[in-house]
C-alpha cells in the first residue's frame, strides 16, 4: 500500500468511496506494481477480497505482499481472500486430470465461444457468499467489509481467444453486481499494446477493450513509460482521470504524477519535481 | 438550445472516451422532466441509483427506468429486460405500462450496448419503427462513436434528426459540441458551440464557433504585459536621466579629443627637412628625378 497514492486518490483504508470502477491501465509500461497496492490497501480495509491472478502464481503476489506488509496466506485461510489462480487452474483444465472436480470457472478455454459466464458465476458465489455470511458465522469468523473484486489482467483473456465484446460483458456483469447490487469496489488491469492512435477502424483488440472499459470506470489509472525515454530515477508516469463525479460539478477531471517504484513502495510526485531534478 | 425536440424527433449523442456524454443526457432527461413529460430510461449501463443520483434536483416523478443493467443477456434467473428484447412490440409495450395521456420521451443509454449485441441493421429497423409508430414523442440516445466501426456509426446516425457531438474543451470543464440537425424539409444545419454543464444540469453556452476560440486565447496572451513583474527596472527618474544625459560615452568623438589630437604638445615627433646640397630639386619640375 503507497501512502502517497492514497492521498492522491484521497483515500483511506479506513473510509473509501464504495461502488467504484478503477480501471488500471498501462501502455509500454507495467501497472502491475498498482495492483499490489491495491490488493494490500483492500485487504488491510478488511474488505472481503476476490482476485482473479491471470497472469501471476499465488506465491509471487504472497512475495510482493510481505514486502508491502500483508500476509496473503493469512489472509486466505481467515476466509478473507479468495484467490482465484488462473495459472493452475488452466494447467488442470487443458491436462485434465480427474475431471469434473475443478470448478467450471475456466471452462472457456477449452471452448472461447462459451463466453465468460461461468467465471462471471465464480465471482458472483464468491462475493455474495461474503455479505450472506457477513453476520458472525457460527464458527467465530470474523466479519468482512464490502466485496473487492481484483483482475490481473483482462487483456489476458483475449490471448486465451476470447473476444473483446465478450470481455466487456462480463466487466460489466461484475460490474452491476460488485459495485452496484453490493456497493464493492472493482479494480481491473488491462494492458494496450502498440502506439497511441495507431489504430484503425477494426481494431478487434487491447484498444477496444481498454476504450469499453473506459466508458465504464469511474476512475482510471493509466500508466506510461516517459515520452522523453528511460530514466534510472523516474519509472514513469501515471495519468489519473476521474469520471462521473456528479455530486460536484466537475465530472472529469485529469492530474498527472510520475513515479518511481522502490523496493517497499512507489514515490509518486508532480511532473519534474523528481529528487534526482531538484 | 436543443432542449425542447421536436414530436418524432430522434436525437444522437456521440462521446468518446475521453469525454462522457452522459452529463450531457441527464441535462436532456432534466429538460424533459421540467416541461412535465414523462421519460422512459432504458439503462444499461447506469443503474437506477446512478441515474437518479444525477437528477436529484429534478422531479422524478416522471420518470421510469427500465433496468437492463443487471441482466442484460440473462445470465440470471430473473432478466427483467435482456438486449434481445430490444424490438418494437417490447419497446412500445414498456412505454405504454404506465398510462399517460401525452407520449413519453425514451432513453436509451447507451445504444453501444445494444449495438454489440444485435446487428445494426436490425437495430436500425426498430428505431425506424419506432419513429413512425409514433407512441413515443421523441428518441434520445447515448452512443460511444469510439467502439464501434464507422460505417456502423454512421448508418445510426443518418436515421437520427440531430446528432450531437461532444469532445473535451480546450479548458476546464467547458466541452464542445458538434451538432447536425435535419430539419423535415431536408435542411442540414452543421453548428458549434462549447458549452459546460452547471450543478442543475443546465446547459451554458459560452461562445459560438471554434474559429474565434484559437483567436480569443491569442489575444488573453497579448494582454498579459511582460514588464509587469520584473527583478529590475525599466524606467529612469528625472534626475537618473540627465546624470546619464551628461555621461560622455568612450567612443565619442567630441571637440576636446580632436583638438587635444591635432595640436599635440612639445616634445611629440616633428618632422624636420634640410635639403641636401645633392638633392637637384627643380623647382620646375618636381618629378624631374623619375625616369619618365
Amino acid at each position: 500500500m503507497y501512502t502517497e497514492l492514497n492521498s492522491i486518490l484521497n483515500t483511506t483504508p479506513d473510509s473509501f468511496t464504495q461502488g467504484e470502477f478503477i480501471l488500471v491501465s498501462d501502455r509500454q509500461s507495467d501497472a502491475s506494481f498498482l495492483m499490489h497496492h491495491f490488493l494490500s490497501f483492500y485487504l488491510r480495509a478488511r474488505c472481503k477480497v476476490c482476485f482473479l491472478g491471470l497472469v501471476q502464481s499465488f506465491s509471487h503476489y504472497n512475495a510482493v505482499g510481505q514486502r508491502l506488509g500483508v500476509s496473503l496466506v493469512q489472509a486466505k485461510e481467515k476466509g478473507q481472500l479468495i484467490f482465484f489462480e488462473g495459472l493452475k487452474e488452466s494447467l488442470s483444465v487443458l491436462i485434465s486430470q480427474e475431471s469434473n472436480t475443478k470448478s467450471q470457472a475456466i471452462d472457456f478455454l477449452r471452448d472461447p465461444s462459451v463466453g465468460l459466464r461461468s467465471l462471471y458465476e465464480f465471482v458472483r458465489c464468491t462475493v455474495s457468499s461474503s455479505s450472506g455470511g457477513g453476520e458472525k458465522g457460527a464458527d467465530g469468523a470474523e466479519e468482512w467489509g464490502p466485496p473487492v473484486l481484483l483482475v490481473d489482467d483482462l487483456s489476458v483473456l483475449l490471448s486465451l481467444g476470447v473476444t473483446v465484446g465478450t470481455v466487456l460483458d462480463f466487466s460489466h456483469y461484475c460490474r452491476a453486481t460488485v459495485c452496484s447490487q453490493l456497493q464493492g469496489n472493482m479494480v481491473m488491469l488491462t494492458r494496450c499494446d502498440g502506439e497511441e492512435e495507431a489504430d484503425d477502424g477494426d481494431d478487434e483488440g487491447s484498444e477496444r477493450l481498454h476504450r469499453g472499459l473506459t466508458h465504464q470506470c469511474s476512475l482510471t489509472l493509466h500508466v506510461q513509460g516517459l515520452p522523453t525515454g528511460y530514466c534510472r530515477d523516474i519509472h514513469g508516469q501515471v495519468e489519473v482521470c476521474w469520471r462521473r463525479r456528479q455530486g460536484d460539478g466537475q465530472h472529469t477531471q485529469k492530474k498527472l504524477f510520475q513515479y518511481k517504484v522502490h523496493d517497499k513502495g512507489a514515490s509518486f510526485f508532480a511532473r519534474g519535481t523528481s529528487s534526482a531534478v531538484l | 438550445m436543443l432542449q425542447g425536440t421536436d414530436v418524432g424527433g430522434f436525437l444522437i449523442i456521440q462521446d468518446s472516451a475521453t469525454y462522457s456524454g452522459r452529463h450531457l443526457l441527464n441535462s436532456f432527461i432534466n429538460a424533459a422532466l421540467n416541461r412535465e413529460e414523462s421519460v422512459h430510461v432504458l439503462g444499461f449501463e447506469i443503474s437506477e441509483e446512478e441515474l437518479k443520483d444525477g437528477l436529484k434536483r429534478s422531479p422524478i416523478q416522471r420518470l421510469h427506468f427500465h433496468n437492463a443493467f443487471i441482466d442484460p443477456l440473462g445470465w440470471t434467473d430473473h432478466p427483467i429486460f435482456t438486449v434481445h428484447q430490444f424490438s418494437l412490440e417490447e419497446l412500445v409495450r414498456l412505454v405504454k405500462q404506465t398510462s399517460h395521456p401525452k407520449p413519453a420521451t425514451l432513453v436509451i443509454d447507451s445504444l453501444s450496448w445494444i449495438l454489440r449485441h444485435i446487428s445494426p441493421p436490425a437495430v436500425c429497423k426498430t428505431l425506424q419503427q419506432l419513429k413512425k409508430e409514433g407512441a413515443v414523442r421523441a428518441v434520445i440516445g447515448l452512443l460511444h462513436a469510439d467502439m464501434h466501426q464507422k460505417g456502423t456509426v454512421g448508418s445510426v446516425c443518418h436515421l437520427a434528426t440531430s446528432v450531437i457531438t461532444v469532445a473535451p474543451g480546450v479548458k476546464g470543464d467547458a466541452a464542445v459540441a458538434k451538432i447536425t440537425k435535419r430539419s423535415k424539409s431536408g435542411k442540414v444545419m452543421q453548428d458549434e458551440e462549447i458549452f459546460s454543464i452547471k450543478e442543475d444540469l443546465t446547459v451554458i453556452v459560452q461562445s459560438k464557433p471554434n474559429h474565434t476560440g484559437p483567436k480569443q486565447t491569442d489575444s488573453e496572451e497579448q494582454e498579459i504585459d511582460p514588464t509587469a513583474n520584473l527583478t529590475f527596472n525599466l524606467r529612469l527618474s528625472e534626475t537618473e536621466r540627465s546624470a546619464k544625459d551628461k555621461l560622455a560615452l568612450p567612443f565619442v568623438f567630441s571637440k576636446e579629443k580632436k583638438t587635444a589630437l591635432l595640436h599635440s604638445g612639445p616634445g611629440s615627433g616633428r618632422i624636420l627637412y634640410e635639403p641636401d646640397a645633392n638633392d637637384d630639386y627643380d623647382q620646375e619640375d618636381p618629378d624631374d628625378d623619375l625616369d619618365v
